[in-house]
């Protein structure tokens, strides 16, 4: 990846230009050195506590211990081979990426559409959205309780379904049902959290754009489409990265509510790790899939900032 | 001294009294760590040589695998005290390569208890707490759909339905072994025709709705607690929950396939010297208290009803679990001690112990949720092979 | 435009704040729900947790004889000391967080630097490394340091944060250059131009990063437990967990623990969502 592919920063001549030239003018300290003042405290923070340690993982992802025959061997990329050779191991990426590929569009679109609601003008509505962000704040434990209740058998889940006149559902108990329940249980907790950074995104858009397209007599849907969803393209590629990212990282409720089943419906790359590594206990393997699983997140990361920029361009 | 273990400091604190009270020169802190985060805690900062944990809990199926890692003190010195004071199978558990390497502090097994407001609705005779009149599943099963057709909601639930220490005495019961074999115990051995007995038995349980899929392991007791099953497999430590709540219940020994054997679980916690510790001398001395002494092993169990692993404790402890069942525990001391010593099946001991735990527990969570057994215990076996050729 | 025309427009004006007024107000409150379920049932014994669950009927959502036993059994446990220790460690590292982030996502927003790419390239790595696929070979060297047991072995790993710098980048990427080339004008450096210009008109991303930084420590749960926390430093989270016993699990007690550990980030999001309101442009323009 290149540098210029992570910038999404418009590439227009007067973005630059004015901070450069006064700059020239007075001879202050050079830009670099200011630049590195002011990320330093960041840089070192994210290099001892972050990068360093994946350093010393990816280090250990090329040997293998052995507390039986005792001893430590370098083996390359070994730990790399078995894991594409082991059914299980591939069955977890592919379970992640269909998880990626319909959890991400799913609750970036409901944000968006939740921001909207909750920007215009109705009553109660900043104490409604507050109710929607709610779910971030419970301790995941507890909503991974909450959420088994609602989809046990006898649940809430079924009890809503049977006073709307539907069959019950298996949900968890389903391979065909488990990671759909896990993605709308996801969604309760996610979704009022990425509004958040949609709803500051909203309003920066001046108010005067939406009175003059009211003018115009666009509808509600062209005025969403035409005004408010290019204005915060912005904050809108914030929350596509960051939800994929965190999805990725997703681990918690599988642990509590499935343990990656039934039939590894719902075992995430997150969780097949874990279990690598302490239930397992092949803390070697399980680091050479930390850095399988960083290096997709990079690969999709990539692509959707190129993805952004093109569409910039156009 | 530091003592780290995973159930709340209420706990441990009339243990802890008591030693303090006759070693006035040892003070002893302890810390909680959720059991959850326990094993991974501990390894890392055992593998850390952490020397802020002196003493620590054990789980004894894990025992070979910590003693194998160098995370335990050789106890050895006590091996003919520790035998002469607890029953043979929590003896044998703290031995690996002929050397012991923790103390037995706690045992279990597992009973049935029944719903007896939900019996009478079906006009279904209670079962009896005698060991020698022991019901047979089948029987348990057909009673439990008797019950289910006058109202019940469900028939039969384990409390742990997805965990090894709960299934295995089925396997075992239906002539299965425990489902490891070899010269070190890390051949699988679950695709024998016991095993499938066993879990076809145990898939159609909840196949035909006699017991419930997607009510997780944590929420079993709970539902009987609530009236809503007829029969429950459960521990000792369920007696104290059901004497609180409003269910009238009745209790018995665990059953059997008909024509098997008669096996139960058991097996708990043992309590082990951290080798980097700079207190081993006051460490051993606690744990000689809390496993070895009648008085200081009976004080583990003040606070939570759990089996004290010590001889003479249970022999004390026994009549006081069965007066708080009051009327509904009737014959549970008997039924205990009898279990205890003969139908008790411990774990297997392997340092394997873990990868098998685990990628069982996935095979009959998958199992309760209608795949077809044959074809997953054979998956299973070829996950464990793979798994142990690590190790 | 004639007065019909005018009228219906108003009438339809009504009829669209009421209707989305109901919309909102439904999907708060079914977002509600599941919590709410959870606190009728703090306010219940442990016992009766499942009882009321099915058929669906008004005691699963409501309950006549509240009481507050599970509260009062939360006194005797560790989870008070704990909520002081996590809103703690959660404000000091939301404050100097706050503080490098900024700088830093300032830095890489407004100031041309050769490398600056390279620079945004390890902050975005460094939020796709997995917390807790990093906490055991971190905690090792916390051990060396002798930062085991303390509150900064608590509060550092919380505070460069990969995804806040990430989120304020993107904030001040939209702040117009023209209020830069106006700063300058006035003789600002570039220090004032970050004070005076760049953090003023960023208060809801601000807010935002903060809530990130914010809910990272205070769902904290393995860092605590590998780095070696006594009972002195307990965190909400780990106290919550120890109310769990291994062998029964008192929901009452447990859904009564959670319910403090939801009201104080509620109370937060509650009180900072007026910032959220004002826009870039109007506090910037006026």
């Amino acid at each position: 990846m290149s540098p210029s592919q992570l910038r999404d920063r418009p590439p227009t001549a007067e973005g630059q230009a004015p901070t450069g030239r006064p700059a020239r003018r007075r001879r202050p300290p050079s830009t670099i050195v200011v630049a590195f003042a002011f990320l330093a405290p960041a840089l070192i923070s994210l290099v001892v506590l972050r990068i360093a340690p994946a350093a010393v993982a990816l280090s250990e992802s090329l040997f293998r211990e052995s507390f039986l025959r005792g001893g430590t061997v370098f083996v390359g990329l070994e730990n790399y081979a078995d894991l594409f050779g082991n059914a299980d191991f591939n069955n977890a990426l592919l379970v992640t990426l269909v998880f990626s590929a319909i959890v991400n569009p799913l609750q970036i679109g409901v944000s968006f559409l939740l921001a909207v609601l909750y920007t215009r003008r109705a009553a109660g509505s900043k104490i409604w959205r507050s109710l929607v962000v709610l779910p971030i704040a419970v301790p995941p434990a507890v909503s991974a309780v909450v959420w088994s209740v609602i989809y046990r058998p006898d649940g809430l889940g079924n009890s809503f379904l049977a006073l709307l006149g539907l069959p019950e559902q298996p949900f968890l108990s389903s391979p065909q049902q488990s990671l759909a329940s896990i993605m709308v249980l996801l969604s309760w907790i996610g979704v009022g959290y990425w509004m958040l950074f949609l709803i500051a995104g909203i309003n920066d858009v001046p108010t005067e754009l939406y009175e003059a397209a009211s003018i115009d007599g666009a509808s509600a849907w062209r005025k969403l489409w035409s005004v408010t969803f290019p204005l915060v393209r912005r904050p809108l590629a914030f929350v596509l990265v960051a939800d994929t990212v965190s999805n990725f990282l997703i681990f918690a409720p599988v642990q509590i509510l499935t343990k990656g089943g039934p039939s590894g419906s719902t075992n995430l790359l997150m969780y097949d790790i874990y279990t690598r590594a302490y239930t397992l206990g092949d803390l070697n393997k399980a680091q050479a899939e930390v850095i399988i699983l960083v290096l997709l997140t990079l690969v999709v990361v990539a692509v959707q900032f190129r993805l952004l920029r093109s569409s910039d361009n156009a | 001294m530091n003592f780290l273990g995973p159930e709340d400091a209420a706990t441990f604190a009339p243990v802890i009294k008591a030693f303090e009270a006759k070693n006035p020169d040892i003070t002893v802190k302890y810390s909680q760590v959720p059991f959850d985060q326990l094993n991974s805690t501990l390894q890392q900062r055992l593998g850390a040589k952490d020397d802020t944990i002196d003493v620590y809990t054990v789980d004894q199926p894990r025992l070979s695998q910590l003693a194998a890692q160098g995370f335990l003190e050789d106890l050895s010195s006590l091996k003919d005290q520790t035998e002469a004071a607890v029953p043979e199978a929590q003896y044998s558990v703290n031995l690996y390569q002929d050397k012991m390497w923790a103390l037995p502090v706690w045992n279990s097994t597992q009973l049935l208890f029944f719903n007896k407001t939900a019996l009478d609705a079906a006009g279904v005779t209670y079962p009896s707490a005698d060991p020698s009149e022991r019901r047979t599943w089948e029987q348990i099963a057909t009673d439990a759909k008797a019950v289910q057709a006058a109202g019940t909601q469900y028939g039969l639930l384990l409390e742990q339905v997805e965990a090894y220490y709960q299934l295995q005495p089925l396997a075992e019961s239906a002539g299965g072994g425990s489902g490891i074999t070899g010269k070190d115990n890390l051949t699988v051995d679950v695709t024998n025709p016991g095993w499938e007995k066993a879990m076809k038995w145990y898939s159609d349980t909840f196949a035909s709705g006699l017991s419930p899929r997607g009510v997780g392991g944590f929420q079993t007791s709970p539902l009987f607690s609530s009236g809503k099953v007829a029969y429950f497999v459960g521990g000792p430590w369920d007696v104290g929950a059901f004497s609180k709540a409003d269910v009238n219940w009745g209790v018995a020994p665990m059953p059997y396939f008909e024509g098997g054997s008669k096996a139960t679980p058991t097996g708990s916690w043992s309590w082990g010297i951290n080798p980097a510790s700079k207190n081993k001398a006051a460490a051993k001395k606690f744990l000689e208290f809390a496993s070895l002494d009648t008085a200081g092993n009976l004080a583990t169990t003040e606070a939570t009803t759990i089996i004290p692993a010590n001889s003479a404790a249970t022999e004390q402890y026994l009549p006081k679990l069965e007066a708080l069942g009051g009327d509904h525990a009737k014959g549970l001391a008997k039924l205990i001690a009898n279990e205890n010593t003969e139908t008790a099946k411990a774990r297997p001991v392997t340092v394997g112990y873990i990868q098998f735990e685990e990628i069982m527990g996935k095979a009959f969570a998958d199992i309760r949720n209608g795949s077809p057994v044959d074809e997953r215990l054979k998956q299973a076996a070829q996950q464990l092979t793979d798994a142990w050729k690590q190790l | 435009m004639s007065s019909v025309t005018r009228t219906s427009i108003s009438k339809r004006r009504t009829l669209g704040y009421i209707g989305l007024s109901a919309l909102g107000a439904c999907i708060g409150l079914l977002f509600l729900l599941p919590l709410w379920w959870t606190f009728v049932n703090s306010l219940r014994a442990g016992g009766d947790t499942f009882r009321f669950l099915d058929p669906l009927q008004w005691e699963t959502f409501f309950t006549l004889t509240p009481s507050l036993d599970n509260y009062a059994a939360l006194l005797s446990s560790d989870l008070g000391l704990a909520t002081w220790n996590s809103i703690f460690v959660s404000t000091v590292t939301v404050i100097i967080g706050l503080a490098i982030c900024s700088m830093a996502a300032f830095a890489l927003a407004a100031i041309p630097f050769k490398g600056s790419g390279v620079v945004f390239i390890v902050v975005v790595v460094s939020f796709l490394i997995p917390f807790d696929a990093i906490a055991i070979p971190l905690a090792d060297l916390f051990r060396d340091w002798n930062l085991q047991n303390t509150y900064t072995g608590l509060i550092l790993p919380g505070l460069g944060n990969g995804m806040a710098i990430f989120l304020l980048r993107t904030f001040f990427l939209a702040i117009p250059q023209d209020l830069v080339e106006a700063g300058r004008l006035d003789g600002l450096g570039w220090w004032g131009i970050f004070r005076r210009i760049y953090l003023p008109l960023s208060v809801p991303s601000l807010i935002g990063a903060g809530l990130t930084l914010f809910l990272f420590q205070w769902q904290s749960y393995v860092w605590p437990l590998l780095n070696g926390t006594d009972a002195q430093h307990i965190l909400g989270p780990i106290a919550l967990s120890n109310l769990q016993g291994q062998f029964n699990v008192d929901y009452g007690v447990m859904f009564a623990g959670s319910i403090v550990l939801t009201v104080i980030p509620l109370a937060i999001i509650i009180g900072f969502q007026r910032y959220f309101i004002q826009s870039v442009t109007t506090t910037g323009l006026k």
